[in-house]
């Protein structure tokens, strides 16, 4: 009865340093601070409201007839 | 300031229907990348915001200016940047980096070979933002411009208006410079 108390505590201890490992967030490394930059940009959101104000301001305006579109497209514009 | 969301999982934006299938689709492909550059180099989500929309309807209307002989992503930051840098030449005699950049990164005890460890992403647009605030413009471009992986040296280097071999050995001291400060911000 004893020894089921003593494993029963250390089961217990076991348990609550599992509980602790899974709480403490997992550090993340950067080699270089590009890296870091890169990840924020890639969580980092573009406001919609930019695109909405596009659409505004070039409002039923087509874009210039333009070289590099033909270029980049090969010739088929 | 608002902090954008940058705690936020990437969701691809659908493609705003702009005024042509083609500029929505340079939007689409630039608008991160050319806002993220805006916002971390003028600190300020609002100005960042109206930036990327100057440039995007300045990119519009100059099309056809537009020789191919940079990449479109290219042609764009530099479009950006003499738009950020226009805004930002007002503050600029108010906030003289008085640093010798180059001695004083050479010098600082940051160990750049060490990882930067952060614990946790929460407040680390902030921590990123006070950093790079810190940086003269050279370095905070730099690193800016660097960090995208779409654009080579070369790239970097003509937007910059330096040789690719200045850009490598500016970038150590501004990886230098970024590592020391960003320790301070913990």
């Amino acid at each position: 009865m004893k020894q089921q108390t003593k494993l029963s505590e250390e089961q217990q201890s076991r348990l609550a340093g599992t509980e602790q490992q899974a709480q403490q967030p997992a550090a993340r490394e950067f080699a270089t601070a590009e890296e870091l930059l890169r990840f924020d940009a890639e969580h980092t959101t573009v406001p919609p409201a930019i695109a909405r104000r596009l659409q505004q301001s070039t409002g039923g305006a087509t874009a210039p007839k333009t070289s590099w579109w033909r270029k980049f497209l090969g010739g088929n514009l | 300031m608002n902090e954008p969301a940058a705690e936020c999982e990437f969701v691809a934006e659908p493609p705003a229907d702009l005024a042509s299938p083609e500029f929505s689709s340079l939007y689409a492909e630039n608008s991160r990348a050319i806002y993220y550059l805006a916002l971390r180099y003028l600190s300020d989500p609002q100005k960042a915001e109206d930036a990327t929309h100057d440039v995007f309807l300045k990119a519009f209307r100059k099309l056809d200016q537009f020789r191919g002989e940079a990449s479109l992503r290219t042609w764009l930051y530099r479009i950006a940047i003499n738009h950020c840098q226009n805004l930002r030449q007002g503050w600029h005699d108010r906030h003289v980096f008085s640093n010798a950049d180059d001695a004083v990164w050479d010098n600082a005890v940051a160990k750049t070979d060490s990882p930067l460890r952060i614990l946790e992403t929460k407040e680390l647009g902030e921590r990123i933002q006070k950093t790079l605030d810190s940086l003269s413009d050279e370095y905070r471009l730099l690193l800016l411009l660097v960090a995208d992986e779409e654009l080579s040296y070369e790239q970097v280097g003509a937007l910059v208006g330096q040789s690719p071999d200045a850009v490598r050995g500016k970038l150590h001291r501004a990886r230098k410079a970024f590592a020391a400060l960003f320790e301070k911000t913990a």
